[in-house]
């Protein structure tokens, strides 16, 4: 403050710190504040268990309950949170589903969870897709909340060793879809 | 009663998030003391306790389970730290990279103490005469 | 004539005239022309006209409903009732931007009347038409609130039924608009005041506009916390949102600068650091904005993201760069050469203003904190309301000490008697507190009872010694009255330790609680007994409500509902509010049967003295305008004579 020099490196400063606000805001706004990491992906932890009635459609396939790890340690599961009431994210993505199950029916799992939603309604919106997956249900969105599920629809990739390695929120697409698999598949 | 009752869900369609028929299950206090210290995940910057989302409706619902177990809030707390990571507390946690914010009011306040010192002790002390003239000088048209 | 095209004109004069109002009043000033400023001086009211016919045309595109523009297209329907057209310009973005920019030019139009020198005067008239040009480029070009749609819909959604749910909300947003307007006044005459180089008068001179700003952001808060409140539905005032955060930051910088102002005013002292709050208070509207519109933050209030935010950031950049720079510049006259003590006046007043400057630095850190960890190690961390509250509460604590014995220190330094008067005050203090402790309380509600009687005492002596002066004097004790400042504050400072008592009380002791009642079933919580009766469900035009009633023991019978909205996914709970002087009661209905109706879900929230703090907002805009409200003759003279 008593030298000049003192003085100069002040106003500087002041330049620097609107500056570096400046900078730091302009970048938060090229990021997308409602992408959330996953616990789950980012550690590649255990795909957590759960055991869910099965939709009455896929009854007869695949029994009154679906236990998850009845099924993990083999093909890689792709785990799909929905909901009828999510429109237009969920109505989007099921046709894509469908028919990247249809292609990987050999290889991979595909389960559907019906995440608080009403039995008729999803019933329904399995009808309208022609969804041939397994499709349990889950009402209260209990599983949701061990998978770290922040909002439907969201889709979990499990590989072969039953280890969750992707988490993907929103609506997916075709390629993106493809390329997970390409990760799990041997 | 039932007039309403179906045209209600012509009306409301697909949008309306329904919930299941069972009736949620009583909340006590603590369970909202809980719940507003935990981040709504799907919401905008809303806590558990606030939110009426389906996602908070059923983590008020497994507070309320786990309350009843016999559960800590801590533990409970802990529970869902495991799976939503430490984003979904809304009091940071006093250590690693949070514990900043909360070291920094405190260094802040410290800092404008020093500051405040250092501004009420007189420079040196002037001498009366020139006092009194700057205090003319205010006067002053 | 489509209000579109009238709309456009309006925005498009207004953009013109403000620009040539800005070149001819930087000509003024660079020149030294008066010619110039004459013609700066007489465009303010044209741009104010122009700004008023784009905002008429958008009231006339929402009462006809046309849906060729994107705006009303977007936020209004024919469902909607009178008052929410009305309204529905401050709905969204655009329309918001348009009211500012209309707000500032009638400021600008009312700040341009006094008389300064020509020079401050070109140099204020730039910087109101500089912040103009600003805004109405905005809505010409990112913004405009009169783009029109290729296929207009037949209808519209309507705004967002959390704005429709409460009149309030037609209210707050024009408030805090008035506020934020308003700190551009006192900005823009100390951006001159550094330039011309003369630091003195400014703040006496922008007092009024200070107080004003400070009166409508006031005002325009507990408005907010009230609407918060009645239709959040989740019974509290204040959930330290990054948005909510982002307007309280004016409002504690510009009570921070309305405090360092007196001093300057009186003494001559703190030049730089009026300088620098009244650039960070104007600077942090900015701010706000962006918060607001960038979706750089997640928030409840966050709207539409929109390609506003780099104009609002930029123009956050410039406000604080022109102020923060031009002070740097100055830095080395505007020092203080005056010695202080703490224990005076101006000592009390300046700490005063650290607190709340402080206190925005902390609400700053804590807003922004996520932001910064993201950004430098990735991570996702939230900073939430128990960080703020902890915090919050020994700044709020300080500031409260500081508020009863600011105004019993005399300036300068203390006389002896003023010791006799500290130690009572501090007695009080002591006695209260522990009265509360004996009750029962938890030690902050204790210690809020403490500094609620200490403020009463301490304005309860300086009423006292006022009259008692008058009297010895042989002067009628309600002249006392007429000092306008000293009793408009006094019952502000009153006003802050009710709501401060208000808020202690009503965080401490919130009971919370759910239960699921069928028909018939009666339950008892925080003394209420209520006894479920049955839903039914109107048909409300533009929402279904489902109602519950409810029998209580004390307030009759009292409905909650649930409004759903053809635009919402989830109901919105629509609570009812018992309001008591001792506690509120807050009745919600959750969910119900849906099949039948058998069953009804509801939420009581108990919370004590919240009455209170709607009661101290009103005392705060009641002792604002007290102050504000036209002075005897006298005043008005020294106010406008060149010191």
């Amino acid at each position: 403050m008593r030298f000049p020099a003192g003085n100069t490196l002040r106003s500087w400063l002041w330049l620097l710190v609107v500056l570096a606000l400046g900078g730091l805001f302009y970048w938060g706004m090229q990021r997308n504040p409602k992408e959330l990491p996953s616990v789950l992906a980012k550690e590649r932890r255990p795909a957590p268990d759960f055991t869910l009635p099965v939709l009455s459609p896929y009854q007869e396939e695949w029994g009154k309950t679906f236990k998850l790890s009845d099924h993990l340690g083999g093909k890689p599961i792709v785990l799909n949170f929905w909901a009828s009431w999510c429109y237009p994210a969920c109505y989007e993505e099921a046709p894509v589903l469908e028919a990247t199950w249809r292609r990987y029916r050999d290889r991979v799992l595909f389960l559907g969870i019906n995440t608080q939603d009403k039995e008729g309604d999803a019933l329904r919106f399995i009808e309208q897709f022609g969804l041939t997956f397994p499709q349990v249900f889950d009402p209260r969105g209990r599983v949701g909340v061990d998978y770290g599920m922040y909002g439907v629809p969201e889709t979990f990739v499990i590989d072969r060793e039953g280890r969750v390695v992707v988490r993907h929120a929103g609506t997916i697409d075709q390629a993106t879809l493809e390329r997970y698999l390409k990760e799990v598949l041997p | 009663m039932r007039v309403w009752a179906l045209l209600f869900f012509l009306v409301l369609g697909v949008w309306a998030q329904e919930k299941p028929a069972s009736p949620p299950p009583d909340l006590s206090p603590e369970v909202f003391a809980i719940a507003r210290e935990l981040r709504c995940p799907v919401c905008q910057g809303e806590s558990a306790a606030e939110s009426n989302s389906g996602v908070a409706t059923e983590m008020r619902r497994i507070i309320a389970e786990m309350l009843q177990q016999g559960k800590t809030r801590d533990e409970i707390k802990a529970f869902f730290v495991e799976r939503y990571g430490e984003w979904i507390l809304y009091e940071p946690p006093k250590q690693g990279i949070t514990l900043w914010v909360w070291l920094l009011p405190v260094l802040g306040l410290a800092l404008l103490g020093l500051g405040l010192f250092a501004y009420f002790r007189p420079k040196k002390p002037l001498p009366p005469e020139l006092l009194e003239e700057a205090e003319r000088r205010l006067k002053e048209p | 004539m489509t209000p579109a095209l009238l709309g456009n004109l309006g925005v498009s004069l207004a953009l013109a005239f403000s620009l040539l109002g800005l070149a001819l009043s930087l000509l003024a000033y660079s020149q030294g022309d008066g010619r110039f400023l004459k013609g700066a001086k007489a465009l303010v009211l044209p741009a104010f006209l122009a700004a008023l016919t784009a905002f008429l045309a958008l009231e006339w595109a929402l009462l006809t409903h046309d849906f060729s523009l994107a705006y009303v297209a977007r936020n209004h329907s024919t469902q909607d009732p009178l008052w929410v057209t009305l309204v529905t310009p401050w709905a969204a973005l655009e329309g918001s931007i348009l009211l500012w920019g209309l707000l500032q030019t009638l400021y600008t139009l009312l700040a341009s009347r006094k008389s300064v020198d020509p020079w401050r005067a070109s140099l204020v008239l730039a910087v109101l038409f500089g912040i103009q040009v600003f805004f109405f480029g905005v809505m010409a070009t990112i913004a405009s609130p009169f783009e029109t749609l290729p296929n207009p819909p037949a209808d519209g959604t309507g705004p967002n039924p959390l704005l429709q749910n409460h009149w309030m909300m037609a209210v707050h947003p024009v408030l805090m608009y008035l506020g934020f307007v308003g700190l551009s006044v006192p900005f823009a005459y100390a951006v001159a005041a550094m330039v011309v180089r003369r630091y003195q008068t400014w703040v006496g001179e922008t007092r009024w506009w200070t107080l004003i700003a400070w009166g409508f952001l006031t005002a325009g808060k507990v408005a907010g916390m009230w609407w918060s409140y009645e239709v959040l539905g989740w019974g509290g005032y204040w959930a330290w949102d990054p948005v909510e955060n982002a307007s309280f930051i004016p409002w504690l910088l510009s009570t921070a600068f309305l405090h360092t102002a007196i001093v300057q005013e009186t003494r001559g002292a703190f030049k730089a650091w009026n300088f620098a709050f009244v650039t960070l208070a104007f600077a942090a509207t900015v701010l706000g904005t962006f918060l607001t519109r960038s979706g750089v933050i997640q928030s409840v209030h966050a709207f539409a993201e929109g390609p506003v935010g780099p104009a609002f950031l930029g123009f956050f950049l410039l406000v604080t760069g022109l102020g923060l720079g031009l002070l740097s510049r100055v830095s080395r006259e505007v020092r203080d050469t005056v010695v202080f003590r703490l224990l005076s006046r101006e000592g009390a007043l300046l700490l005063g203003a650290f607190f709340f400057a402080g206190w925005a630095l902390v609400v700053v850190l804590g807003t922004f904190y996520p932001l910064l960890v993201e950004a430098f190690t990735g991570a996702k961390v939230s900073v939430g309301a128990p960080f703020f509250n902890q915090v919050s509460a020994p700044i709020g604590v300080g500031i409260l000490l500081l508020m009863g014995v600011g105004p019993i220190l005399p300036w300068r330094r203390p006389r002896a008697e003023v010791f006799r008067n500290l130690y009572m005050l501090l007695a009080v203090l002591l006695l209260g507190t522990l009265l509360g402790l004996l009750r029962g309380y938890t030690f902050g509600a204790s210690l809020a009872v403490g500094l609620f009687l200490y403020n009463t005492a301490a304005i309860f002596l300086l009423v006292r010694e006022g009259v008692l002066a008058r009297l010895r004097a042989g002067l009628s004790p309600w002249g006392f009255l007429e000092n306008r400042r000293r009793v408009g504050s006094l019952l502000v400072h009153f006003a802050v330790a009710l709501m401060g008592l208000g808020i202690a009380f009503s965080q401490t002791y919130r009971l919370e609680s759910e239960k699921t009642l069928y028909r018939g079933q009666a339950w008892e919580v925080g003394g209420v007994r209520m006894e479920f009766l049955g839903v039914r469900a109107l048909d409300e035009g533009r929402r279904f409500a489902v109602e519950a009633s409810l029998r209580t023991n004390r307030f009759g019978e009292v409905r909650p509902r649930l409004h759903f909205y053809p635009q919402m996914n989830s109901p919105l709970p629509a609570p009812k509010v018992v309001y008591t002087p001792g506690n509120d009661y807050y009745f919600l209905l959750m969910d119900f049967d849906r099949e039948k109706g058998e069953w009804a879900s509801l939420r009581l929230i108990v919370t004590p003295l919240v009455f209170w703090m709607w009661v101290a907002g009103g005392l705060m805009a009641l002792g604002t305008l007290y102050i504000l409200w036209p002075a005897p003759r006298r005043e008005e003279v020294r106010g406008v004579s060149p010191a």
